[in-house]
């Protein structure tokens, strides 16, 4: 699924996030969006999954998705795993995974569907009956992951997966976030304060500041930049 | 002893009924988080409209059907008129919003109906079942099968529907519901058809106890205020587990405690809400939020 966006303006009441964010995420391709706190990165998610109110132009494979509500964009192959996890918390681990299905009519292969997310997530498999709420943060994320993923998303957006879990538990995710984008060939838009993660699994990436795109390009070039090299992954070229 | 059983029996026929609306309240809850004061007058006005039905001669069970199709859209209606224009207000505004809603419901049922009293028709037979001294009206048999029942249905519609998991999601984290697909303005629009629906049936049971008149429901919601508090406002089997508590405990308070008699049995709620907000506010089946992040 190619996404494009273009000229798109979003914020919230009065305050403007984003000033004309313009980029083009192709097919089956990971997209790191780095950038300073405040920069506007998760307005940007929210804005492609409905959240916010938009200009501007949101293309997914030539549909227009701006506008639209975000359980119409769920129904388009959204999937927005948000800031906080959105973690269901007093249901079980299972009826959360099933709540990410809640659009499709294809019960046969929503059951292939939690199969699959137990293999990427194992973990998850062995507590299918306890209340989400009394899981571990890391054990969270994985299911508000899987939870995006039963939805079979055409667009996968991921708001900061890696905060407040271990660095261990961060560089699994990013492991099947990658497994998942390669197997599924889902496109991924990925916001992420941890940059060399980021970089390590995206193919291209934007540096967001002020609610501008401020750089973009391929993740090595990015990577090799000495402005970005010097404020997000601490260290000189 | 056969003596307090018969109190006992008594309190849990009057203890379902609170129940009932309280199941009503604790649905608006959890939806919405909103105390909604007007439960009892639209149990009130739906019981008017079953009134009505009777009046101009259908049986009652179609009476009471219409009643119930009626309460779910009209619940529905407030939802869409009245409550989503200040959906995210605070408290305080969501408070006089309701209690604007019962003044108003309760004005419209005089001014249809007047304020004079009318009989209700009692859906269930007379006479009673007895057994070791202690008799059980079939009238007391009805309303609790008729509160077990809805009840029931509550429990399978969340635990085992599409729609009944959607309200759940809705109830736990509205935004998260929303990036699912779940079109979260429609679900909260039927919990409340659910809850006037629900609050139709305890209008219903109360009616032929008492008397229809537009005031019917004010004692009742007190009680159900209480037996919401005691299990927990956003626990539906803490509704109705709590009800049947306060209804008992009414009851028997009234029967045996000489400075209470039935004068002051209003009291009771009103000490169990007190008591429950000082030692549990969550209430025996509430959720008490502490949640690991």
């Amino acid at each position: 699924m190619t996404l494009i966006v273009e000229d798109l303006v979003a914020g919230y009441g009065d305050a403007r996030v984003l000033h004309g964010v313009r980029l083009t995420v192709g097919d089956g391709e990971i997209c790191a969006i780095l950038g300073p706190n405040g920069a506007g990165k998760t307005t940007l998610l929210r804005a492609l999954s409905g959240m916010v109110k938009v200009r501007g132009r949101i293309a997914l494979d030539g549909a227009e998705l701006a506008g639209r509500p975000p359980d119409a964009l769920a129904r388009q192959g959204v999937a927005h795993v948000p800031e906080g996890r959105g973690t269901f918390m007093p249901l079980t681990v299972e009826e959360n995974l099933r709540l990410g299905a809640y659009v499709r009519r294809d019960r046969a292969s929503v059951e292939e569907d939690l199969e699959r997310v137990h293999t990427y997530f194992p973990v998850l498999r062995t507590r299918l009956k306890q209340a989400a709420g009394s899981l571990s943060g890391g054990e969270q994320q994985m299911l508000a992951i899987g939870r995006a993923l039963m939805l079979r998303p055409r667009l996968l957006l991921l708001d900061e997966p890696s905060l407040g879990l271990a660095p261990l538990v961060t560089r699994e995710l990013f492991r099947i976030v990658q497994a998942v984008n390669a197997e599924e060939r889902t496109t991924v838009v990925v916001v992420e304060q941890n940059a060399h993660l980021a970089l390590g699994i995206a193919q291209q990436a934007h540096v967001l500041e002020t609610g501008r795109i401020v750089l973009s390009g391929t993740a090595e070039r990015i990577r090799a930049d000495e402005q970005v090299a010097q404020s997000y992954l601490g260290y000189r070229v | 002893m056969a003596g307090f059983l018969q109190q006992v029996v008594v309190g849990l026929g009057a203890g379902a009924i609170y129940a009932s609306l309280a199941l009503a309240l604790v649905l608006i809850y959890q939806f919405t988080g909103i105390v909604n004061f007007a439960q009892g007058e639209l149990a009130m006005f739906s019981t008017y409209i079953a009134w009505q039905c009777v009046a101009a001669g259908l049986p009652f069970w179609l009476a009471l059907v219409i009643t119930l199709v009626v309460s779910f859209a009209g619940g529905m209606l407030i939802e869409r008129v009245i409550i989503r224009p200040v959906e995210g207000a605070p408290e305080l505004t969501l408070v006089i919003v309701t209690v604007g809603l019962f003044v108003f419901v309760n004005a419209a049922a005089g001014w249809i109906w007047t304020f004079l009293i009318k009989d209700f028709p009692n859906p269930f037979p007379d006479g009673a079942l007895s057994a070791a001294g202690v008799s059980v009206s079939f009238s007391t048999l009805g309303v609790l099968a008729v509160v077990a029942l809805v009840m029931g249905l509550l429990y399978v519609l969340f635990q085992y529907t599409r729609i009944g998991l959607g309200m759940r999601a809705v109830a736990s984290n509205p935004e998260s519901a929303r990036l699912v697909g779940i079109r979260v303005g429609r679900t909260l629009a039927l919990g409340w058809g659910l809850a006037a629906t629900v609050g139709a049936v305890s209008g219903v049971l109360v009616a032929p106890l008492l008397f229809l008149e537009p005031n019917m429901m004010g004692g009742v919601l007190i009680y159900a205020f209480a037996a919401a508090t005691l299990g927990g406002f956003d626990s539906p089997l803490g509704a109705v587990v709590g009800g049947l508590i306060v209804g008992v405990a009414e009851t028997l308070a009234g029967a045996y405690v000489d400075v209470i008699g039935s004068d002051l049995k209003v009291g009771v709620p009103l000490a169990i809400i007190l008591g429950v907000l000082l030692f549990r506010p969550q209430g025996l089946f509430g959720r008490a939020v502490v949640e690991r992040s």
